[in-house]
């Protein structure tokens, strides 16, 4: 934390900011690299790579799914990429400088990057993408560019983004899924969705793509063209579709596969998997999203939109429980609306320990007798169709809320209906989980600000929560420029909502990365297996 | 005929073993909330106990939840979607196959188009649609089972009112003025019942199994506990506590056996020519 | 000759009728759900906002009134073009298309089990009704009948996979090893075993019961007792004249049978992650895709129907006493 916070003060600090930022990214590389130095690389050999469900399209810029970052994540490339304290490191920029008041963001680009079709990748690139495509089509980079007053190329590669106020979470909107740099050449003035070239998507990054087999596997090649030199390592990869949970496991288990990320291997195959001699297991990789999961809460229906009944609800529940029998020790019990691995997060906040007791004398105090049968309300809970843990996490809420008095009825949806249900707000609990995005601003304001409340959209404010002084907190916070003013600001807001309790907080997630040992490097940077793999290796298959 | 019924059931070793097994199910169904008096969904006891533990007799789940327990009240659902789901199929079925074989023509021709209709869409896909379109809960999985199980019943039906429309006893009916509905209900509806019945009591394994179906592709209902939802959830786990999934399909698998061999044993009972031969 | 040409005609246009009426059906009870693949899209993507709803909406056409979607639709389907995949963004036919032949290699190695096993099966079971065999096998397949299939293939995968490590556990065929030509054929065949064996199980089951049931109502015939009186071997009767007779209804279930196959291979394709049309059913569901689903559902039934009349064909082959009609 207080590490961030330096790097952020270097980062606005006037004078040599450049040269420190250029200093550090140098470090950070060198960092990355020792485990390398370590062993002989070997070059060339094949990876597979689960991914699953199968991404719908391959083009970043169109579509940011978990699988289709896995996959395009090797084709595509962002400005900037991020350590594991979300610092950024070069990308396609080579070096960054962000001028004192905050205001206008240099980029230098690599001279030697080109498409995978030959053409040179330039500052035209760069201008189109983040003023053309991407606002056009991609909803979470149309509202960070949005602060944008201007953009420039002065010369092929160099490009300057001048803001409309300073927005200190600019920095971590270049990550490839945020912001993929998107060919020009191919896009423009075309209908980017309807552009035939979409089949067979053209990058920068380390891999190129070869074939795509539906319901079976992706196919990507090593680019021979990329610019760092000697990479990538790998001669190429295979993503493969596997539908069942067990299959996976069985899939790493026998070798057939060398990787998995997020919820591809289940909660409960952890601790078997992890046993295994022939395989590694690491959380980290996940900082970038650093997802939280909760139970969200129509704060609009009665007896909902009583703080004191959510906060009842929050007692009842034992968060402990859920992390070891549900996620099967996965995860940290979340204090509230900021993982704490995203900078800004504030551990001083009230705290909703399992209390049984404590849960029952609030709905006394709201005058919530129980019934004969013990019952002293009925509420609705929308489970999010994401597979076997939350439906376990769901029943488990069911039965930890009867306990109190608080009979649930679940209420079973697939996907395409919970996401409607949700967004038109015609729910009254649902459990599910949200990405963060490296930086408060970015991640976490948009589900708590009034503003933000907007029927038929989803990841937005749907509980339908208004607190004007966490509006005006969140809004001075985006913009301020100075970061302890914005810490400041923004532990505030923390301590209100959780307070108000719009939403019960459950877990700060960890995603179970699973890599077989003759994999090298699989991990080494915020976004895990969405990285773009060039330093990845493997040792040859005995 | 329920003497002779009963002793031709009787000759049939396996049906009353059937009938045997069926009564156990149909007692844990009755006795479930007596046996266990906890919620089935209660967290009772230590995750992965395996079976024979001191407080989980045929093990705990990944929550720590009691198979038995599940199991005990399981027959209660697998039962009721069973029963009402054939119910639901045969008042469907029956109705149109017996207007559809009494009438003949061109009533006929539209009914028979129309079950034509329900046989050719795939009925397992349609029936994950359905739940699908209208969300999984005990109604709606019973409804869908029925629709997509009628069709056969129908045939069945429509082919005993064709054969015995025109036998002695219903053109005596006719001639005596009893109206259309007294006749079907009256006169031919009893005596095509044996076939029907048998069918019926195979349709509610078949409505077992395919609930289980659902449930394991995640469309059960997640208020109730089932055999088919136990299996659904505990297949991912398979290979650390085979008791989670191996007590509730064995469970099915008795059920929809019994029900089989009942099935069986009625037939034999109830069509007495086929049963000698068979015997013989 | 004629007679068959005119029972296809006759059964052609009935089919067509039959065609347009799912088509309709379909397209309606399948809109009547909830959420749309916009939302559903926008949803996965993390974030939205109401234009990139509103832009999903248009480029699917959902914004037009009902009719007019489904009028275009049935036009569509007409002239040979089942839409397009929103998720997907390709034609739904390069889709079916594409997983068409796995899931047709599967039912059909299935379908061609049980029926070869089961006929065999119930026709033993029938020649020594009551002995130790008969029971043996109606048993089994009891069994095979009151086991639901998704079971029996992760307990066949633990057994020869995990335990015994014969056989893959899943998949259609090994990826990256680059076979061609026959090393290919070997290898997707070790891939069909277990989910074919699975799904071939169940209607074996059904078919030996079937030919039992048919044999023991044919056996006592007249004709039967006639070629006994010539002197005829048992098992050339059971073979030459009862088989014949006795296979019709299982045959006639069989080709109604056969195009269901198709659906039921939804799970058999779910536990060995068979890249099927089974499988892109239930994710087409899951996701709403609303075009994929109608299509497969279109292409199944049109399977079903040509299924129905292959078998009416098939009847006439087997026994020309019986006129197509």
């Amino acid at each position: 934390m207080s590490n961030r916070l330096a790097f952020l003060r270097r980062l606005t600090a006037s004078g040599a900011v450049a040269a420190s930022l250029l200093a550090s990214a140098a470090m950070v590389a060198a960092a990355a690299a020792p485990a390398m130095a370590q062993e002989q690389i070997q070059k060339g050999g094949t990876l597979s790579v689960i991914v699953q469900p199968e991404p719908p399209i391959l083009v970043l810029g169109l579509n940011q799914q978990g699988p289709t970052q896995t996959v395009a994540g090797k084709i595509y490339e962002g400005l900037l990429r991020y350590d594991h304290d979300l610092s950024p490191m070069p990308g396609l920029a080579e070096s960054w400088e962000v001028s004192p008041d905050g205001l206008t963001y240099t980029f230098k680009l690599r001279q030697d990057a080109k498409w995978h079709d030959g053409t040179p990748f330039t500052a035209k690139d760069v201008v189109f993408s983040t003023t053309e495509f991407l606002p056009e089509v991609h909803p979470r980079a149309r509202a960070n560019f949005s602060h944008v007053e201007s953009v420039e190329a002065p010369d092929d590669h160099t490009v300057v983004f001048k803001l409309k106020q300073p927005f200190p979470a600019f920095l971590k909107a270049f990550e490839v899924s945020s912001a993929p740099m998107m060919p020009a050449h191919i896009y423009e003035d075309t209908d980017y969705k309807q552009n035939p070239k979409n089949a067979t998507p053209i990058g920068t990054g380390p891999f190129k793509f070869d074939e795509w087999v539906k319901g079976s596997h992706i196919h990507l090649v090593k680019n021979e063209d990329y610019y760092l030199d000697g990479k990538p390592y790998l001669d190429d990869i295979y993503f493969r579709v596997i539908p069942d949970a067990a299959s996976r496991a069985l899939a790493l288990e026998t070798g057939e596969v060398d990787v998995s990320q997020y919820n591809d291997v289940e909660p409960f195959d952890v601790p078997r998997l992890e046993a295994l001699p022939h395989l590694s297991m690491t959380t980290k990789g996940y900082e970038f999203v650093a997802p939280l999961s909760w139970i969200e809460i129509n704060t609009r229906e009665a007896p909902l939109d009583d703080k004191r009944f959510r906060q009842a609800l929050a007692h009842a529940l034992d968060r402990e429980f859920i992390r070891d029998r549900i996620w099967f020790g996965l995860g940290r019990v979340a204090t509230g609306p900021v993982n704490s691995v995203t900078p800004f997060h504030e551990p001083d906040v009230p705290q909703y320990e399992y209390d049984p007791q404590k849960a029952e004398a609030l709905l006394d105090e709201m005058g919530l007798e129980p019934y004969a049968d013990g019952v002293r309300a009925e509420i609705t809970l929308t489970p999010m169709p994401y597979g076997e843990t939350w439906a376990r996490l769901a029943e488990y809420i069911k039965q930890a809320w009867g306990k109190i008095g608080v009979e649930v009825t679940l209420e079973s949806t697939d996907v395409a209906g919970w996401v409607q249900k949700v967004s038109n707000w015609d729910y009254e609990t649902t459990n599910d989980f949200v990405y963060q995005y490296g930086d408060p601003s970015l991640g976490v304001a948009r589900t708590y600000i009034s503003d933000n409340i907007r029927k038929g959209v989803m990841f937005s404010n749907t509980m339908g929560y208004s607190n004007p002084r966490v509006d005006e907190l969140f809004a001075a916070a985006a913009v301020e420029n100075d970061p302890a003013k914005r810490e400041e600001q923004l532990s505030e807001a923390q301590k209100i909502l959780v307070e108000d309790m719009p939403v019960i907080w459950l877990l700060e997630m960890e995603f179970p990365t699973f890599v077989n040992n003759r994999v090298h490097n699989a991990v080494s940077t915020a976004i895990g297996t969405s990285e773009n793999f060039a330093d990845v290796w493997v040792e040859k298959k005995k | 005929m329920n003497r002779d019924f009963w002793r031709a059931f009787a000759r049939n070793r396996g049906a009353v073993l059937g009938l045997a097994i069926l009564g156990v199910v149909v007692f844990c169904a009755v006795f479930a909330g007596v046996l266990y008096p906890q919620s089935p969904w209660d967290m009772a006891t230590v995750p992965f106990q395996p079976p024979l533990s001191q407080d989980a007799l045929l093990g705990s789940d990944t929550l720590g939840r009691d198979i038995a327990a599940g199991i005990v009240y399981g027959a209660r659902v697998s039962l009721l979607i069973g029963l009402t789901s054939t119910a639901v199929a045969l008042l469907i079925g029956v109705t149109l196959g017996a207007v559809a074989g009494y009438h003949g023509g061109r009533v006929d021709d539209a009914i028979m188009r129309f079950t034509e209709l329900f046989q050719t869409i795939p009925n397992f896909v349609l029936a994950v649609v359905l739940v699908a379109i209208f969300t999984p809960s005990i109604a709606n999985i019973v409804v869908a089972i029925a629709i997509v199980s009628w069709p056969p019943l129908a045939r069945l039906a429509r082919g005993e009112f064709m054969a015995l429309r025109s036998r002695e006893f219903v053109q005596a009916a006719v001639t005596a003025g009893q109206g259309t509905g007294t006749i079907i209900l009256r006169q031919i509806l009893p005596n095509s019942l044996s076939p029907i019945i048998v069918s019926a009591s195979l349709m509610v394994a078949t409505a077992i199994l395919l609930e289980s179906s659902l449930s394991f592709l995640g469309l059960g209902d997640p208020n109730v506990m089932s055999w088919g939802y136990m299996i659904g959830a505990a297949r991912t786990v398979i290979r650390q506590a085979w008791w989670m999934s191996f007590f509730p399909g064995v469970a099915i698998l008795l059920t929809v056996l019994a029900l089989n061999l009942v099935g069986e044993g009625l037939n034999d009972a109830l069509n007495p020519r086929l049963a000698r031969k068979g015997r013989a | 000759m004629a007679g068959i040409a005119s029972f296809l005609g006759r059964r052609l246009i009935k089919s067509v009728f039959i065609l347009l009426a799912i088509v309709v059906i379909n397209f309606l009870l399948v809109r009547a759900a909830p959420g749309d693949p916009a939302m559903v899209m926008a949803g996965e993507a993390g974030a939205a906002d109401e234009q990139y709803v509103e832009q999903l909406r248009e480029q699917f056409g959902l914004d037009r009134p009902l009719h007019e979607q489904l009028g275009i639709y049935v036009a569509g389907v007409a002239t040979g073009d089942l839409g397009h995949s929103y998720r997907q963004q390709r034609p739904v036919w390069d889709l079916i298309l594409d997983r068409l032949p796995p899931t047709l290699i599967l039912t059909g190695c299935a379908f061609v089990l049980a029926l070869t096993a089961g006929i065999l099966l119930g026709t033993l079971a029938a020649m020594n009704v009551g002995r130790w065999s008969d029971s043996a096998i109606t048993v089994l397949a009891l069994l095979s009948y009151a086991t639901p299939i998704y079971w029996v293939g992760l307990m066949l995968i633990l057994l020869f996979s995990v335990q015994l490590g014969w056989l893959p556990s899943f998949g259609y065929e090994s990826i990256g090893a680059g076979y061609a030509g026959w090393d290919r054929a070997v290898d997707v065949a070790e891939h069909l075993v277990l989910p074919a064996v699975t799904l071939g199980l169940f209607y074996m089951a059904v078919y030996a019961r079937l030919t039992r049931a048919s044999i023991l109502e044919v056996r006592d015939m007249d004709f039967v007792k006639t070629a006994r009186a010539k002197g005829l071997s048992e098992t050339r009767i059971v073979f030459k004249h009862v088989l014949r007779n006795a296979i019709l209804p299982v045959i006639t279930f069989a080709g109604i049978q056969a195009g269901h196959l198709i659906g039921g291979s939804i799970l058999i394709e779910t536990v060995f992650a068979w890249p099927g049309i089974g499988r892109l059913a239930f994710d087409a569901v899951l996701q709403r895709d609303y075009q994929v689903l109608l299509g497969i559902f279109f292409v199944t039934s049109v399977m079903v129907i040509v299924f129905n009349i292959l078998t009416d064909l098939l009847y006439s082959v087997v026994d020309p006493r019986i006129e197509v009609a």
